[in-house]
């Protein structure tokens, strides 16, 4: 349960108020059977730091009825936008309440059908005259029953009479777009029974809510209030290391992450990303703002078995090493909504911090560092609330996915040259020593994805090749304007005669794919290979289940297939162009 | 302790702290009400960690009586 202030400040602060102040008003009247002072307070201040002012009309003590058969009436008169009626189940069933058995099981379901088609006709009553939504509240179903263990043998018993009469309500307007019903049950429910029963404030005074958990009560009707004001977030950005997984990806590796049924923590990321799909499905747009390596992050989109969130699912992903404020301004801009449209997402203070500080008008949820506690804040913002989803919203997400892949082919032809070139990248490639060797046996080891033929190698066997003079082991290492990456990519040659060479093994480490590295290092081997008159380079491609980034690689380039191999002419072709700098050192 | 009483009154009832005293009751201020001595009682309740009986409730007459019914909460408590 979050913490809430007390009602007494809400009701102090309500006093201080000025509808000069804001831009936004509106009229909300609460009708009810039973003692809700204090609501409309909470109502007010809960609003208001919204932008939005709220005149307030609190009903009679259970004089709905009178309020809105009256044509009138001081409801009519304050003419609301919204009215909430809230009813309570013992006023509804009367001495039944405490007795229902006293009479036989058709006197209650005509009963029940009674007290619906009464409520009906009040709120047709209600809807002719006033164009003001309605909020009804369904009745808290009682938890005790004088019969017992046996409540639930009984044919249309307490319970089941007062669910019935819940079903039939809100079955009677599902299609109604001016009266919605407020699931009280639940609310009573998520809070506790005994919490918000208090039979001494019932006594002194008919309060059915326990006057502290009023402004628990408030937070759920905001929900109806803000949305008619076309008030909602659309959009819900999240950073990723400890946020959508455990641990951070660049320093912990794909498989260093917590993120999975196996551990606790693991299992908190797996289902926070299920509602956060959830949301997506319904018309939530979601988006990544994120410092990392994009490969890095990318690799776990794409190859995580326990990432739910796919790269499909955001409609813009920043992940990149700029600061968090402008790759929301960006977001926002590229989606196309306001930036207090927008909810943000972080477990780092310092970004929470920074974000709230320069832009105030997002929402950024103050998250525990504890992930198990991520599913409840994310259920209590209730700020997603539309008053109708259309088929166009379920789509949203993908129509965002679709614009994002656009803006992107666009960037990618006009920019990633330059942005490859702004990168200031240097690649250090060397021949292997003993400094490196360790690291090029590991790379061997752990590559996966940008290796063309996954062949495996201890630091013995590393060792054993550098010292034969019929192969060649190099280092690649790489760095850029934001840091160096160390040894990130391995080439194994063996020369088969003076006039051909065979790549044993090429691989890059995930950090530094899609950055066109592959090809300045493959530029080397060729420039090598010609200065000792070799004719020929042959490659090979072993596909595996995860080595796809580099199945276009060697044809790209300009390799020739031949049967399972591909060759490279070295005398008949052209380099590709690189847009990195090479330093080769001895 | 009855500093942080009299802050709660102050705040439920809206009004300066120095204003209240030991004899305060629904006829020297005005916002006291029903309702209000139910948020000042729940409040009271949630501060002091103590629950007061629906009798005890009743027999709140002035700020005096409310002292000496919560000192004696306290003082049972400890």
């Amino acid at each position: 349960m979050y913490d809430e202030q007390s009602l007494s400040s809400y009701m102090k602060n309500s006093k201080k108020l000025n509808s000069e102040n804001f831009d936004k008003k509106i009229k909300v009247a609460i009708l009810s059977s039973f003692t809700l002072n204090g609501l409309p307070e909470s109502i007010r201040v809960k609003l208001s730091t919204s932008n939005i002012f709220s005149h307030t009309f609190l009903g009679g003590y259970n004089q709905y009825n009178e309020e809105i058969i009256n044509k009138n009436s001081k409801l009519y008169s304050f003419s609301p936008d919204i009215c909430f009626l809230f009813l309570d189940a013992r006023k509804q069933l009367g001495e039944l309440y405490f007795d229902p058995y006293s009479i036989d099981v058709k006197s209650r379901t005509k009963f029940i059908h009674n007290k619906f088609e009464e409520l009906i006709n009040l709120i047709e009553h209600f809807l002719e005259n006033s164009n003001s939504k309605l909020i009804l509240n369904n009745l808290f179903i009682p938890t005790y029953s004088s019969y017992g263990i046996l409540e639930k043998k009984i044919d249309y018993g307490l319970q089941e009479m007062i669910m019935d009469f819940n079903k039939k309500v809100s079955d009677y307007f599902k299609n109604n777009s001016s009266v919605y019903v407020y699931d009280f049950n639940s609310f009573v429910t998520r809070i506790g029974e005994n919490q918000i029963f208090d039979y001494r404030q019932y006594f002194l005074g008919d309060v059915q809510i326990s006057l502290r958990y009023i402004p628990h009560l408030a937070n759920d009707l905001l929900g109806y209030i803000k949305p008619i004001l076309g008030i909602n977030k659309k959009c819900i950005v999240l950073d990723l290391d400890n946020t959508l997984w455990g641990g951070i990806i660049g320093e912990d590796g794909i498989s260093g992450i917590k993120l999975g049924s196996i551990e606790p923590i693991g299992k908190a990321f797996v289902e926070f990303q299920k509602y956060l799909l959830a949301l997506h499905n319904r018309g939530i747009i979601l988006a990544i703002n994120s410092k990392n390596n994009l490969d890095d992050a990318m690799e776990v989109f794409q190859n995580h078995p326990d990432m739910i969130l796919k790269e499909k699912h955001f409609a813009s992903l920043k992940i990149n090493w700029n600061d968090k404020v402008l790759n929301l301004k960006e977001i926002s801009q590229e989606i196309n909504i306001g930036l207090d449209s927008m909810v943000f997402f972080d477990d780092d203070p310092v970004n929470r911090d920074f974000v709230r500080t320069l832009l105030p008008e997002i929402l950024t949820v103050e998250l525990s560092d504890d992930p198990s506690l991520y599913i409840s804040k994310l259920i209590e913002l209730n700020e997603f609330n539309v008053l109708k989803i259309t088929n166009e919203d379920k789509q949203r997400g993908k129509m965002y996915q679709q614009q994002r892949k656009r803006i992107e082919l666009k960037d990618d032809l006009n920019n990633f040259h330059d942005y490859l070139k702004k990168l200031n990248v240097k690649i250090h490639v060397k021949e292997a020593n003993e400094f490196s060797i360790p690291r090029i046996s590991q790379l061997t080891l752990k590559t996966n994805q940008f290796n063309l033929t996954t062949k495996r190698y201890q630091e013995k066997d590393i060792k054993t090749f550098s010292n034969d003079k019929n192969k060649l082991v190099i280092s690649a290492s790489v760095e850029d304007k934001f840091g160096d990456n160390g040894i990130t990519g391995a080439v194994i040659i063996q020369k088969l005669s003076s006039q051909e060479w065979l790549i044993d093994t090429f691989l890059l480490s995930c950090r530094i794919m899609g950055r066109e590295i592959e090809n300045s290092i493959l530029n080397f081997i060729v420039e090598e290979a010609k200065n000792g008159n070799v004719k020929k380079l042959i490659a090979e491609y072993i596909p595996t289940k995860k080595n796809k980034p580099a199945e276009s690689f060697l044809s790209d380039y300009g390799f020739k297939e031949d049967g399972t191999r591909w060759i490279f002419h070295i005398n008949q072709q052209i380099q590709k162009n690189s847009p990195h700098k090479l330093v080769v050192s001895k | 302790m009855i500093d942080n009483l009299y802050s709660i009154i102050s705040i439920v009832f809206s009004i300066d702290k120095s204003k209240i005293n030991s004899d305060s009751n629904p006829e020297t201020i005005d916002s006291w009400d029903s309702l209000n001595t139910y948020i000042l009682i729940d409040e009271i309740e949630k501060e002091f960690n103590v629950k007061f009986t629906l009798d005890e409730i009743l027999s709140i007459k002035n700020v005096n009586s409310l002292e000496s019914l919560l000192n004696n909460k306290i003082s049972k408590s400890k």
